[in-house]
């Protein structure tokens, strides 16, 4: 009984506490693609990531109506770091839907604009509002509809303390007239946050610090629920790990409900599966998530096997491994030598039949495949054609009217398919990512596996020639390359052997295989050559290789394949692969499978096309 | 010297042109569609008074399209010469456009001309035509086509100088708009700064960026009374992107510069 009254209780207060106008809310997952775009040809740096901004408590005066109902003590606001865009994740501030939309596309506008960020934040702000004005004339309207609309929910500086009321009109001064102000004037209490602005103290974000996915296995596509939510990181910092001798578990409830915001305890084997939306819900409210480092880290579902197999049981090496550059972005410098790619070849692969159910759909590839036309090409002074050859005849009148002899040779045009000059080279993912369930009966690794068996089947029914890798690696001194089937083998048993021997493991580090795939490719005399990308997310590996780093390496390692005259194209199932892969691969270089249960059918129809 | 057509110049070009002429040397200019590379081509034609043989080449494309053949007349065969012919024997400039999408085998009729022989054999009629020195052989290419399939042979490509062409400078597009369509400054400065956003998105959200051509076409339609937003959408955010997501992005870019 107790529990529903304060149940309800909490409902009508927070009701009319609430400022927020659901109905005509915009959420940043309707409007991130087009602001990205915006913020790119506003000048943004296209290798940033765009997502939800984390809620931070402003600590700003409050009415009686927030108060009571502990709403309004929180803000998302938006700033960028040297990785990502963030923007909050949803607004509805306004009482109408275009001025939401606007404050978005004005936040990204003012993200974009290039501003010393060693600047005092208020004036910082000014001058960006200033240089984006200038730059874009267009936005003067919509910025003082956002001012107007924005003022009247601000506090009015003669209901406040003096040292309050000066720096509110301090702000609405900047506001209002951009630039006009100099320095905020001090006060204790901090100011009501500036929708219309950047982040005053934006919060240092976890990758920043270089360690989001430290020891964590990239296994978060099984936890479905926790797409949604994830985009919006918390801000992290790092302790180190408590040795468990302080007793931090709490054994009194109410006690625990206060110490969340100083830790969460990482080390929750006991936790219940239910647990974990509770526990999602309490991780939402705190400002700060506080993660010990070692190697056990939370999620519920983890599973480890980062050790390398023992040589005894692990696939054969081919040859003593081959030394791979890498390029830091950073730096701006490529690395010579800093990996090392083994090539590997299944030891247990057995001689096997294509699987029973995938017999049906082999065939109908197939003979699509072998009535797929090539280019198709006119042949001329042929004997037989669909059209008559006039130059030929022209010439052979003109031979006999002068008295020449005539080699009759044929008087049609014939068209005929050319003979198809190419070379594909298909390089798959393997990482313990695709551990994970695509489906409800198939895991991301039974969909390459089916990929791979129903694309062998109809690229050797159009006879081109084709090779197929599959990779991971763990940290930069271990970059596996499984040779499934190199150029030069048959699709035979055994190969197809391979392909059902492939298994998930360890990491993703894209730029080393894609160098060694090229290299292998470039080899092939071919004049159109294919380099082919089977995967399900992002560049990532143990040690520095992720974020933004990883990104950036594997589009040099692409670049360098263009520059040998390959061309790349990704297929991917990640869903949020839209955030990223233009920026590797280009607006058209890039194929997103929603469904992943249908890659395998899609595969060999996205490759009819790019070679047609 | 009235009907010289409009060019800004953006380099020592025409002066490489006037060189390359003089000179008897074949020109190859390279840069993206739209860029103005067909327009430079007919303003120095215009400009040396010679005759401008233009061929826009195509995957199809055989050597007796461009050498010339027999045709049949009352029962009679003539001979009619290609426009690679007619340009030898007149002493104009030829100009291949896009000469990638020809087949290899094609330009290599080319050779000979390209060379310091500057001869064109005909072997139809056995004739070998020698180049007059006012006879200059131009062929251009867009290097940013993801045309993988397709490059130039590098014997052909070796006989050519060749003249990089980009986008112009903002104030030389400016210029550009100004001269093509008479817009005033404002609105031109406006339209470069909208091509220029565009630019920065090629090869990540746009497959092919704002040529001065588009812009040419902005303006254009603003002079002649549309609205500019709705100009803008037109010329340039339709013909770019297919996308219903990446054409908002652009639209915005248009509100942001023109205003709502």
């Amino acid at each position: 009984m107790e529990e529903y009254v304060g149940q309800l209780w909490h409902k009508l207060v927070t009701r009319v506490a609430d400022k927020q106008h659901a109905d005509v809310a915009v959420s940043l997952d309707e409007i991130s693609k087009t602001a990205a775009i915006f913020f790119r040809a506003l000048g943004g740096d296209a290798g940033l990531n765009l997502s939800a901004a984390p809620s931070t408590r402003h600590g700003a005066r409050r009415s009686w109506r927030d108060r009571l109902a502990s709403s309004g003590e929180r803000v998302e606001l938006s700033w960028r770091d040297g990785e990502t865009l963030r923007l909050p994740e949803k607004i509805d501030i306004f009482t109408k839907r275009s001025l939401n939309r606007d404050l978005y596309l004005w936040l990204v506008a003012l993200s974009a604009a290039n501003v010393d960020d060693n600047l005092p934040w208020i004036v910082r702000n000014q001058k960006a509002t200033q240089v984006t004005l200038e730059r874009f004339p267009g936005l003067l309207a919509r910025y003082r509809r956002l001012v107007n609309a924005l003022l009247p929910l601000r506090p009015l500086p003669t209901n406040l303390p003096t040292a309050e009321a000066a720096q509110e009109a301090a702000i609405r001064q900047a506001l209002i007239q951009p630039g006009s102000i100099h320095a905020l004037p001090p006060s204790k209490k901090p100011f009501q946050p500036v929708l219309l602005w950047t982040h005053p103290t934006p919060p240092l974000s976890a990758a920043s610090k270089g360690s989001s996915s430290d020891g964590a296995p990239e296994r978060e596509q099984s936890e479905d629920k926790n797409v949604e939510k994830s985009r919006k990181k918390h801000s992290a910092e790092r302790t180190d790990m408590p040795d468990g001798k302080d007793g931090f578990l709490m054994m009194f409830r109410a006690e625990s409900l206060f110490s969340w915001t100083e830790y969460i305890n990482v080390n929750r084997p006991q936790d219940e599966e239910d647990d974990v939306e509770s526990a999602a819900l309490a991780a939402e409210d705190m400002d700060t998530m506080t993660i010990a480092r070692d190697g056990e880290t939370s999620v519920a579902k983890l599973r480890f096997d980062l050790d390398l197999p023992p040589a005894g049981e692990d696939d054969t090496p081919l040859g003593e491994g081959i030394p791979l550059p890498e390029w830091d972005y950073k730096k701006q410098i490529m690395q010579p030598d800093y990996c090392r790619l083994q090539e590997l070849v299944s030891q247990q692969a057995e001689i096997c039949e294509l699987p029973a159910q995938l017999r049906r759909t082999a065939r109908c590839l197939r003979s699509q495949f072998q009535a797929l036309a090539p280019t198709r090409t006119w042949l001329k002074g042929q004997q037989d054609g669909e059209e008559i050859d006039l130059d030929a005849w022209v010439r052979q009148e003109a031979d006999l009217l002068s008295g020449k002899h005539s080699d009759s040779r044929g008087m049609y045009r014939a068209q005929v398919n050319q003979q198809r000059d190419l070379a594909c080279l298909l390089l798959a993912d393997l990482s313990l990512s695709t551990d994970a369930y695509a489906s409800d009966h198939a895991r991301v690794i039974d969909v390459i596996r089916d990929s791979l068996y129903l694309f062998s089947e109809a690229l050797s029914a159009t006879g081109d020639r084709f090779a197929m890798y599959g990779f991971s690696s763990l940290k930069r001194g271990n970059v596996r390359f499984n040779r499934l089937k190199s150029f030069d083998d048959r699709y035979d048993g055994l190969a197809r052997g391979r392909i059902q021997a492939i298994k998930p493991g360890y990491y993703t580090r894209m730029g080393a295989a894609i160098r060694q795939a090229s290299a292998l490719l470039a080899e092939q005399p071919q004049r159109q050559r294919l380099l082919l990308l089977l995967t399900d997310g992002k560049p990532n590996d143990l040690d520095r290789y992720e974020g933004r780093y990883g990104i950036e390496d594997t589009r040099m390692a692409l670049h360098e394949a263009r520059q040998l005259g390959l061309r790349p194209f990704c297929v991917t199932i990640d869903r949020e692969a839209n955030e990223y892969l233009p920026h590797l691969f280009g607006a058209g270089g890039f194929a997103v499978i929603r469904k992943p249960e249908d890659l395998p059918k899609e595969l060999p129809l996205l490759y009819a096309q790019m070679t047609r | 010297m009235e009907n010289l057509p409009f060019y800004q110049s953006h380099g020592s070009e025409i002066e490489l042109f006037e060189r390359a002429w003089r000179n008897n040397l074949p020109l190859l200019i390279k840069g993206p569609t739209g860029c103005g590379k067909t327009r430079f081509v007919a303003h120095m034609a215009a400009k040396l008074c010679l005759p401008l043989h233009t061929v826009a080449c195509h995957d199809d494309l055989t050597a007796a399209d461009l050498v010339g053949r027999h045709l049949i007349v009352d029962g009679q065969t003539v001979w009619s010469d290609g426009p690679l012919t007619r340009a030898v024997r007149e002493g104009g400039i030829c100009y291949l456009d896009e000469v990638v999408e020809a087949r290899k085998d094609t330009t290599v009729v080319l050779h000979p001309l390209a060379d310091d022989r500057r001869i064109l054999p005909i072997d139809r009629t056995g004739e070998i035509l020698a180049a007059p020195p006012s006879f200059m052989l131009v062929v251009s290419y867009n290097p940013g086509y993801q045309n993988f399939l397709k490059g130039m042979k590098p014997s052909t490509r070796q006989r050519f100088i060749s003249l990089a062409f980009d986008f112009p400078s903002a104030t030389q597009e400016v210029a550009i708009l100004i001269g093509e369509t008479g817009i005033d400054e404002m609105l031109a400065k406006r339209l470069v700064s909208i091509a220029n956003a565009f630019r920065a998105l090629k090869d990540h959200d746009l497959e092919e960026v704002a040529s001065t051509r588009l812009l040419v076409y902005a303006a254009t339609l603003i002079k002649d009374g549309c609205e500019p937003a709705l100009a803008c959408r037109a010329a340039l955010v339709e013909t770019l992107t297919d996308d219903p997501e990446t054409a908002m992005a652009l639209r915005e870019v248009i509100d942001a510069t023109f205003g709502l």
